[in-house]
């Protein structure tokens, strides 16, 4: 364990040593980075009792993998480590409490080094949570924890050490910040140019990123960048432009770790094809940059006011739209001339699409057209006088005319159609024209109809029913009367048989055979049939 | 009862404005019971027949239906084939009742020949206005209108609501209801509404020269109010058709020989309406010398509903589409 201590803390140790420069070159010292952050890891193992690993693996692994094992053991840290500063910030006495029991721990422990190391952990979670913060976060995150710690700088005497300095590190803290800050306000292009190379850097050599985990590591790494940062934030036009050679060299320190050659003037030494293509796409790609970092153009922003763009800028854009809808037609001189062509073509065939007036009913009968007879009358001029003046005397005997004739024939079926009419629709009912005729009456319904409309079904020829009976008063059944009605009824009778008997005898003595028509009759029929019976037996 | 309506025509002076039913001093409507009542009974009028109106379209579906399967038995028939199976069942029934046919029968009515069924048979009585607080050069616009249509009259605006125009205009036996809507003094739209419940054709105006641009009045001269003849080119689809048959309806029946001329000319769905007088010319019989005359502007139809202007439920019969990627290669009205 001891050794594996030591063989780490050597590797940090000459991890720190090294040149920037050294960091870029790919497997050269990869090995000894392994190791430092399996080191460091196994340090920061105790405070993280949550953590899926015991250890970093690092064998076979390449550096994304390595960076996730790291980043998923920090992050719990992390907001342990906010709290804690939190709580610093509000009771500084509790510092000198740790501070004490972290000395304490030291004296106990014989081994210099892991008192180093403990402060050294200390300083790297502090400092890693720092660097995780800036290399993660914006810089909101960084100013809280320095503004945290600068407020703790009187009272720090129990963290501060030979190694660990509140205010040294508070330094090195505002130094950053002033990389970053300093020329924000002004110039967002040195912030973003810095991260880019970062990241550049990190595109380059894929070790680097483990590597940023380490706190001095990335001291160094600071150092360098600081310094490049600090050229490239302070870049301006004419450093670019100005066809000064300030421009190359800067690009060129960051490119040419592969080449062999020290460029101090462009002029002087030759560059290589592959070199120049560099120059360019390099070159490119940092217009390109450029351009996006810059506010658009006027035409790619979307809705845009004239206010909002430079004056008559619209008329020297070319715009051309796809309009979906066929444009208005303008009328020249050729479209009215068609139309015109069309009109008189239309008008010298007759051909019109005018309304046609639908045909009207016929309010009026038509006038009759009477039809005159050639042929000679038959009847003599005597006769014709005649017939009028009978005609007009005695309107009943006159003979009809053949006009008279056919009118009344077509009354006839004028009437019987209209009885159908009627009977079908029911509406006015009128019933058959009543032709007075002499016929026995009897007591039947005319019609049995088999219809469902009884309307057409009239009672008017049956018998009414004054015709049947026409009595007085209370109509009684015989067995209904009473004996005194009984009597009554007999009495009635009895006087109209005696009236009638005593006219009989005064007519029968004038006249035997005349007087009595129909009893002479009976009588003759009475003696004749009785007469036959004779006859009959005889035979 | 005397209203402003029935002084329209012909012989009192039109007054300005439309003025409301109670204001009218007149000794018949007495009590307001009784105009009360007969305003409630035109209200369930209108109401009763709306109702048998939109119950006759509803019908209209299964008629078409009957309509297709005599049409099939009558092909079987007179093609000597057998009859579909489908129409076995109703078989009998059916060639009983295309034997009862006859021409008139035979075509299955629709509610469009419903709504112009009357048209033919009187002459259309057309009331023109504008849309509200009209400026000068739309009021000329619609003057010149009420003489291009024949048998209209212009009213003022005012403050009136649409439904009142309409109301009033129904119960006074108009057939179309003509409005003219501007932009800042150009004429834009124009919305023609037939009236007993009928189409309305809503068109917008492009390229309008009124008879007032072009000269003065006495240099213009004045126009013939004869009943024009009307050209309808290019109107070949069944909307096309609809459309024609809209604005042929606006006009009446002209005498045989009249000498005015009224084109509605159709290219790619934009309406050009010219007003024009002949008369022959002197090169012999084939010559026509043509004088436009009346204002002259291009339609384009934006939407047919199937109800009056006042009716904001009424079912659209056909709306445009411009934002369609295909609106451009479509043509609805012709060709």
């Amino acid at each position: 364990m001891s050794i594996a201590k030591a063989s780490g803390f050597e590797a940090l140790e000459k991890l720190m040593s090294t040149e920037p420069p050294v960091f870029l070159a790919p497997s050269s010292i990869s090995e000894v980075a392994r190791t430092a952050s399996r080191y460091l890891f196994e340090k920061l193992k105790p405070f993280n009792p949550k953590s899926p690993f015991d250890q970093l693996l690092v064998d076979g692994f390449d550096a994304e993998q390595i960076w996730q094992q790291i980043d998923l053991q920090c992050q719990p840290l992390l907001s342990s480590l906010r709290q804690d500063v939190k709580r610093f910030a509000q009771n500084p006495k509790e510092i000198r409490k740790l501070g004490n029991l972290a000395l304490k721990v030291s004296h106990e422990d014989d081994d210099v080094d892991e008192m180093d190391m403990d402060d050294d952990e200390l300083e790297a979670t502090e400092s890693e949570g720092d660097e995780e913060e800036e290399g993660d976060e914006e810089e909101e995150e960084e100013d809280d924890v320095e503004e945290d710690e600068e407020e703790k700088s009187g009272d720090h005497e129990g963290i501060e050490d030979k190694f660990f300095k509140i205010k040294e590190l508070e330094e090195f803290l505002e130094e950053g910040e002033a990389e970053e800050y300093g020329l924000d306000y002004k110039n967002k292009k040195g912030v973003a140019k810095r991260k880019k190379q970062n990241l550049r850097d990190d595109d380059d050599d894929e070790e680097d990123e483990d590597e940023e985990e380490d706190d001095d590591e990335f001291g160094a790494f600071a150092g360098g960048d600081d310094e490049e940062a600090d050229k490239l934030g302070k870049a301006r036009y004419d450093d670019f432009f100005g066809g000064k050679k300030k421009e190359t060299k800067m690009k060129l320190k960051d490119l040419s770790e592969d080449d062999e050659a020290e460029l101090e003037n462009q002029g002087d030494v030759k560059l290589s094809t592959h070199e120049k293509d560099r120059i360019k796409l390099q070159s490119k790609i940092e217009q390109m940059e450029k351009a996006n970092l810059d506010p658009k153009h006027w035409t790619m922003q979307g809705e845009i006011t004239a206010a909002k763009r430079p004056k008559n800028s619209a008329l020297e854009v070319d715009l051309d739209f796809e309009h979906n809808t066929r444009p208005a037609p303008v009328i020249t001189e050729e479209v009215t001339a068609s139309l015109e062509d069309l009109i008189k073509s239309r008008i010298i065939e007759a051909r019109f699409d005018d309304v046609q007036r639908a045909p009207s009913m016929p309010t009026k009968a038509k006038r009759e057209a009477k039809e005159m007879d050639d042929s000679k009358s038959k009847k003599g001029l005597a006769e014709v006088y005649e017939d009028e003046y009978v005609r007009q005397a005695n309107p009943a005997f006159a003979p009809t005319t053949f006009s008279d004739e056919l009118k009344k024939e077509a009354s006839i079926l004028f009437k019987r159609l209209c009885l159908k009419l009627d009977s079908l629709s029911h509406f006015h009912f009128t019933p058959k024209p009543v032709i007075e005729e002499m016929s026995i009456q009897t007591n039947v319904p005319a019609i049995a109809m088999e219809e469902v409309a009884p309307v057409a079904v009239s009672d008017a020829a049956m018998l009414a029913p004054e015709e049947i009976f026409s009595g007085k008063g209370d109509i009684k059944d015989e067995s209904e009367l009473t004996q005194e009605e009984r009597k009554r009824r007999r009495a009635k009778k009895k006087r109209k048989f005696k009236a009638e008997s005593a006219k009989d005898p005064v007519k029968k003595a004038r006249d035997d055979t005349t007087e009595n028509p129909k009893t002479g009759i009976f009588l003759c029929s009475y003696m004749t049939f009785r007469l036959l019976r004779v006859f009959e037996i005889r035979k | 009862l005397q209203s402003p309506f029935s002084s329209m025509f012909p012989s009192k002076p039109f007054p300005k404005t439309l003025i409301r039913h109670q204001h009218q001093t007149s000794s018949f409507i007495a009590s307001p019971t009784l105009k009360h009542s007969r305003k409630i009974k035109m209200l369930r009028r209108n109401i009763r027949l709306r109702k048998e109106y939109l119950y006759r379209k509803n019908l209209e579906g299964d008629e078409r239906v009957q309509y297709e399967k005599k049409m099939k038995i009558r092909e079987a028939l007179q093609e000597g084939k057998p009859i579909p199976t489908e129409l076995r069942n109703e078989e009998a029934r059916l060639r009983q009742e295309i034997d009862l046919e006859d021409q008139n029968t035979a075509v299955p009515r629709s509610h469009i020949d419903d709504e112009y069924a009357n048209a033919t048979e009187n002459d259309p009585k057309i009331l023109l206005t504008t849309s509200r607080n009209p400026s000068a050069p739309l009021i000329r616009f619609t003057k010149e209108l009420k003489f291009a249509f024949p048998n209209s009259q212009r009213i003022n605006r005012g403050s009136q609501v649409i439904s009142e125009i309409i109301e009033t205009a129904r119960s006074h036996d108009f057939t179309d209801v003509i409005l003219v809507h501007e932009h800042r003094g150009v004429p834009d739209g124009l919305i023609i509404s037939h009236l007993p419940f009928g189409p309305t054709a809503y068109f917008g105006l492009l390229n309008v020269v009124t008879r007032h641009d072009i000269s003065t009045k006495k240099a213009i001269g004045k126009m013939p109010e004869q009943y024009p003849h009307l050209i309808f080119n290019n109107f070949t689809t069944q909307m096309g058709q609809r459309v024609a048959n809209v604005l042929k309806h606006v006009f009446p029946a002209p005498k045989v020989d009249a000498r005015r001329i009224v084109t509605f000319s159709n290219e790619s769905d934009y309406i050009s309406f010219r007003n024009h007088v002949y008369d022959k010319g002197e090169g012999g019989p084939k010559s026509i010398e043509l004088k436009e005359v009346g204002p002259r502007f291009e339609l384009r139809l934006y939407q047919v509903k199937l109800g009056t202007v006042e009716q904001n439920e009424a079912e659209t019969e056909w709306v445009i589409r411009p934002y369609m990627n295909t609106a451009k290669k479509r043509k609805f009205i012709g060709e």
